[in-house]
């Protein structure tokens, strides 16, 4: 038995370390209360001054006992000692303290802390600033923010998408009832909690609810809900954020308290609930004094302590001293009388308190001390004494001689403080209240109430009433229920407690700023002098307080501080609580896992990979994949031993000199039908499609209304009233989107229909000199000669046995048939091609020599030769623009602006480096002058870039400043590296100029 | 010449894919059913119908040549025997016939319907597929935003439907009056969201099969 555990409390033993350790704890422990019971005290170090620090809390409040979870890529740093539960085999270590915790040697060093005042960062570290990334080295290895594992996350973590009427944060007295009052009205109800049982603080409690003990009221209540099946229950987790439109998130931990590493399934679920109304039930922080080193361990909060000898069966010493402002705490010395350990004396800051709790515990002979502050705890590891002095009625001043009491343990309780954050997240202002002496949540911005200690109700049967009315009210106003609970009171045996006092800075015999450190933030070591100290250097607002004093910036976001530190505050200033404010508090409320924010959009999941209905052929064959858009497109197919030029050479010169197969199903193609198509058309593109005949094709170039090119491909007139618009293989959406806005906003009077076909159709493009040949080996009912089947035309026929549209456009400038067939026929008509094709060599190809191809041929790409800021003009496509149409087009106005016809505009050109083997960088900038001094005048920059293999030379296109008029002169490209490359500006077509080849 | 064509659906090289986690085979034993079970109807007919639906002849026309009358209310489908019509939008349908031809039922539709209307193929570009099992309501969940709870029940001649995100991708999802679930879905997405569905679906055990 652990030397600290009641003997009453047994369960199955847990064997754990810290920091490196061995201890033992049994089952329902969290490490915190299995550290207590072990007899740890000291857990961590503090962030500045490395002071040794002991478990303070219970709950999400803990600021010290902050420690590093497992090792290797499974480690988890800075979770709180007090929120884990206890599993076989846990290893955890403390996040701070070096090289222990126990024999600190920042500690040692001590002096360093009255280095770093309120705005140490400000102040100390700013210059010289080149040594600012030094210091903030040493700054965090200093503050001991734990370590992330460098390896990849060996976890699962997923999301869910909730709809609910009601969700009910917090499980404690006041949202059980609410779940229960609203799972009554058939309404969804969603109920979560962040520890692993609900309850609330009734799982501590020794009262009496309904008549039988809490725990067991509680089990009752919740066998109860689990029996709706419009309940979902969730456990271990934590409603961290609240959003608009009632959008909440919570984290739900399945696994991390089975070990380590998960072994079966998500170790984290991210819900994501929308739901209908909201009850917040979130309860209330205790809140500490702030009286001089009330941060050595063994100072504890006053409901902590009655938590762990109630709950846990842990007391964490032996001598109490329990310091209060109110009556609620005395249930803590009622509970320590209870483990048969000493209650040296209660310490009321109160001149005559006189509620029926105090009177019990006097009852019980136990020394009660009113009208005195504890004003200093002394002890290095441990609390050694407590000194006590009388202090006056205002709480501001010691009027009297100091006592010394003998203790190792001080329960301390300054009041309550509600769990407004939720509220807070909701924009909705905390209001300070006087009379509860805590700010309680301000009015709802959204479709939510607060109930119980959270909105400042702290008695079990305030709680209960409110939880049950705000559960039926939730409930009516989704759609359920007449709003009237069902259980509008229930039976509790409680104390009625006279008022609290208002204290918060406790006074010592000196004066805060000569006093020992009187400890506002323990996480971050805030203390109430660095406040003042903050006040008497101009600061005023607090968030600007919070910010210099880094006051609630812990990984606890001052759930204990805060308030204290406002308090302090509005002192210094000599202004009100009220007047002075307080933060806001932000989503999370507790710190989240980015897994559990990723969840399952990881690794292959992370963005969709759209295949072609050929994609597993190219996959067989080896071929590289580039992304383009979400499409997967083979890049190129390398042979045994081939680099990727090499590929391209080969691939290249095929469709040259024989043969080649493409896969070009990913372009965008839109079926249009209708009266009105061709003149839509029109209307859209640059030239005009009014006389295009069923089974021609035209090239058309599309603006936005600024003149700029959009996008651009081949339009197939199909039959009277039906066309099939292709666009580019990343513009396809976008284009389709465009067509839908004009005709719905701008043209409703046009009858046309549009609907996406880029999926339906596989297109295998075969291209080259014997394209035909092939062709004729699998069509018989196309007449394929030149004078029956043009350039530009399209044919209905049958490919393979297949009914096909296939097409006569050609991307290469050779001789090429796009055969489109609905994609269920894509891989057996790609496979009767390339089997037809052998005796011709036919060579799969990829975008890589596709994009060599067309740029011998100075075809441009939309979004990489153009940038959206590039007229057909620029692009030298004069001939695209229909200058006679009827109607105008989109973009048609913006192409006489002043800057659209200026000369020097940046035009398409070719560019030929002098040193025929070197290719130009993508990207690389044009200047006229090699030799001029930076900021050299950049006139223009590369497109695209490539070594032909059919020319022999390396190609470029570039937009170069008035780059038509430009031919035959040389320009520049200079490198990162010093070099810088010459080139003649030549045309943009490398190759058959005439366009010869792909008329034959 | 090209005897024995080889069709493949998009779920094609996912028939025999199968995923049973350590977690589910304790949940479920050999002869159980998976958690969630994913089944292809492949190569049916699918086709958009565009055209006015406060047009009574237009209605009727369609009713008459595919036996199922046109849904006019959004977020619905009609179905009789093999064939379903969707609605889309105000003025767009999708007419699903499983194991169907396209090509008839276009010329049979052109033959019918008069004025403004387009009809397209569009079968090669999408598959549908089933989802049943005990799993089915969280994998919903996992992949989409929408409330599928709030639907009223599906019977054997009509039901909800709606087009919404799916994963990262996107989906036609209908209920059905058996408590499972369909889904349209484009071709080209088809791997990614069949990969989406093995993993949602491993904690209780998934299957893809065709049907």
């Amino acid at each position: 038995m652990s030397q600290n555990r009641v003997a009453s409390h047994t369960g199955a033993a847990i064997d754990f370390t810290f920091n490196g350790k061995a201890y033992q704890g049994i089952a329902g422990d969290t490490l915190a209360s299995a550290l207590l019971a072990n007899g740890v005290d000291v857990v961590g170090r503090s962030f500045k001054y490395a002071r040794p620090r002991g478990i303070f809390g219970h709950g999400a409040e803990e600021p010290n006992a902050i420690v590093q979870l497992g090792s290797g890529a499974g480690t988890v740093p800075n979770l709180k000692a007090t929120q884990i539960e206890l599993y076989q085999g846990l290893q955890a270590s403390s996040v701070n303290g070096w090289p222990s915790v126990n024999f600190d040697l920042m500690g040692l060093i001590g002096a360093f802390g009255r280095l770093m005042p309120p705005g140490f960062y400000y102040k100390t570290f700013m210059y010289p600033k080149k040594l600012w990334m030094t210091y903030e080295h040493f700054i965090r290895k200093a503050a001991g923010l734990g370590a992330t594992p460098v390896e990849a996350d060996p976890d699962s973590y997923d999301k869910l998408n909730q709809h609910c009427d009601v969700l009910v944060a917090g499980a404690g007295p006041a949202g059980l009832v609410a779940a229960r009052e609203a799972a009554r009205t058939g309404a969804r109800v969603i109920i979560a909690d962040e520890q692993s049982q609900f309850g609330g603080s009734l799982l501590a409690s020794k009262q009496q609810v309904d008549g039988i003990a809490a725990p067991l009221w509680v089990a009752s209540l919740v066998a109860e809900l689990m029996a709706y099946s419009n309940v979902q229950m969730l456990p271990r987790s934590t409603v961290f954020g609240y959003y608009d439109h009632n959008f909440l998130t919570i984290l739900e931990r399945r696994t991390d308290h089975l070990g380590a590493v998960s072994t079966c399934g998500t170790r984290q679920r991210l819900h994501r609930v929308r739901a209908a109304q909201v009850v917040l039930a979130t309860g209330a922080f205790e809140r500490p004094l702030v009286f001089a080193h009330n941060d050595i361990p063994g100072v504890m909060l006053a409901s902590s302590v009655s938590t762990y000898v109630n709950r846990y069966g842990v007391a964490p010493g032996n001598k109490l001293v329990l310091f209060t402002t109110n009556d609620n705490a005395y249930q803590t010395a009622l509970d320590w009388q209870g483990t048969g350990r000493e209650v040296v004396a209660v310490i009321d800051s109160r001149r005559n308190p006189c509620g029926e709790i105090v009177a019990a515990v006097a009852a019980m002979g136990i020394e009660v001390i009113a009208g005195h502050g504890l004003i200093e705890a002394q002890g290095g590891k441990r609390v050694k004494r407590a000194l006590v002095a009388p202090i006056n009625e205002a709480g501001t001043q010691v009027t009297g001689a100091v006592r010394r009491l003998d203790c190792d343990l001080i329960a301390c309780s300054g009041g309550w403080s509600p769990a407004v954050h939720l509220s807070s997240h909701t924009g909705a202002k905390p209001q300070w209240d006087e009379n509860i002496v805590a700010f309680r949540p301000g009015n709802s911005k959204q479709q939510e109430r607060s109930a119980g200690a959270c909105r400042g109700t702290f008695d079990l049967q305030g709680c209960l009433s409110e939880g049950a009315s705000a559960g039926a009210d939730a409930a009516l106003l989704s759609g359920y229920g007449d709003g009237s609970p069902q259980f509008p009171q229930i039976a509790v045996e409680e104390y009625i407690e006279e008022p609290q006092q208002a204290l918060f800075l406790v006074p010592h015999t000196k004066p805060t700023s000569r006093a020992p450190s009187q400890f506002v933030d323990f996480q971050l070591d805030v203390s109430a002098s660095g406040i003042e100290l903050a006040v008497r250097e101009g600061f005023e607002s607090v968030e600007h307080i919070k910010r210099y004093t880094a006051l609630g910036f812990g990984t606890d976001q001052g759930k204990l501080g805060n308030i204290n530190g406002m308090a302090i505050l509005a002192n210094a200033l000599d202004q009100t609580i009220a007047e002075t404010g307080t933060t806001i508090f932000r989503p999370a409320y507790t710190p989240t896992t980015f897994g559990a924010i990723a969840g399952r959009d990881v690794n292959q999941l992370f963005d969709p990979e759209r295949y072609t209905a050929v994609h597993r052929w190219h996959v067989e064959q080896g071929a590289k994949f580039e992304d383009v858009g979400q499409w997967k497109r083979p890049w190129y197919f390398p042979q045994q031993g081939e680099t990727m030029q090499q590929a391209v050479d080969r691939e290249g010169l095929a469709v040259r000199n024989s043969l080649g197969i493409l896969d070009a199903s990913t372009l965008g193609k839109i079926d249009i039908q209708g009266p009105d198509v061709a003149e839509f058309i029109t209307r859209i593109y640059t030239n005009s499609y009014l006389k295009l005949a069923p089974g021609k094709c035209r090239y058309g170039v599309m603006l936005k209304e600024d003149g700029m090119i959009f996008d651009d491909g081949v339009c197939a007139c199909l039959g009277d009233n039906h066309y099939l618009m292709f666009t580019t293989t990343g513009g396809a959406a976008d284009v389709l989107a465009w067509l839908e806005l004009w005709q719905q906003t701008e043209w409703p009077e046009l009858q046309v229909y549009f609907t996406s076909v880029t999926d339906h159709w596989t297109t295998a493009t075969v291209s080259g000199p014997n394209a035909r040949r092939v062709m004729a080996k699998v069509c018989t009912d196309i007449d394929l000669s030149n004078e029956a089947f043009a350039f530009m035309d399209w044919r209905d026929g049958t490919v393979a046995g297949v009914k096909a549209r296939v097409f006569r456009i050609s991307f290469t400038g050779e001789l090429s048939y796009e055969v489109n067939v609905p994609a269920h026929y894509g891989r057996h008509i790609w496979e009767t091609l390339i089997a037809a094709g052998e005796e011709f060599n036919i060579t799969p190809y990829g975008t890589e020599t596709m994009h060599v191809l067309r740029a011998e041929k100075g075809f441009i790409i939309v979004g990489q030769d153009t940038d959206g800021s590039m007229t057909p003009a620029d692009m030298n496509m004069d001939w695209v623009v229909g200058k006679n149409k009827a109607f105008s087009f989109i973009g048609k106005r913006s192409l006489q602006r002043s800057d659209t016809v200026r000369a020097n505009r940046k035009q398409l050109v070719g560019l030929k480096t002098l040193n025929a083997k070197e290719v130009l960088p993508e990207g690389a900038q044009v200047v006229f002058d090699a030799e001029q001094k930076i900021p050299m005048a950049m006139q223009g920059h590369v497109t695209s870039s490539y070594f032909s293999a059919s020319l022999g030379h390396s190609i470029a296109l570039a937009v170069v400043k008035g780059g038509h008029d430009r031919l035959g002169q040389v320009v520049y490209c200079p490198l990162a590296d010093g070099r810088s490359i010459a080139a003649e500006i030549v045309s943009s077509v490398f190759y058959d100029p005439k366009g010869e080849r792909q008329h034959v | 010449m090209f005897n024995g064509i080889k069709l493949e659906s998009p779920l094609f090289y996912f028939q025999t894919s199968f995923n049973k986690s350590a977690a589910a085979d304790e949940l479920f034993n050999a002869e159980a059913e998976c958690g969630l079970v994913v089944k292809e109807a492949p190569l049916s007919a699918q086709l958009i119908l565009r055209g006015d639906g406060s047009d009574t002849l237009f209605c009727a026309a369609i009713a008459k040549t595919l036996g199922v009358v046109l849904p006019l209310a959004p977020g619905t489908y009609h179905q009789q025997g093999n064939t379903s019509i969707y609605w889309l939008g105000p003025s767009e349908w999708l007419i699903i016939e499983v194991g169907g031809q396209a090509q008839k039922i276009e010329i049979a539709l052109r033959k019918a319907l008069k004025g403004h209307i387009a009809i397209v193929d569009v079968s090669g570009g999408q598959t549908s597929i089933n989802l049943r099992g005990a799993g089915v309501a969280t994998v919903l969940k996992k992949s989409t935003v929408y409330d599928f709870e709030a639907w009223d029940l599906a019977t054997p001649i009509s039901g909800c439907a709606a087009q919404t995100t799916f994963a990262k991708a996107s989906a036609l999802i209908s209920n059905r009056s058996d408590g499972s679930y369909n889904l349209v879905i484009r071709r080209s997405f088809a791997d990614y969201i069949a990969l989406w569905l093995l993993d949602a679906g491993e904690e209780f055990g998934c299957r893809i099969e065709q049907g």
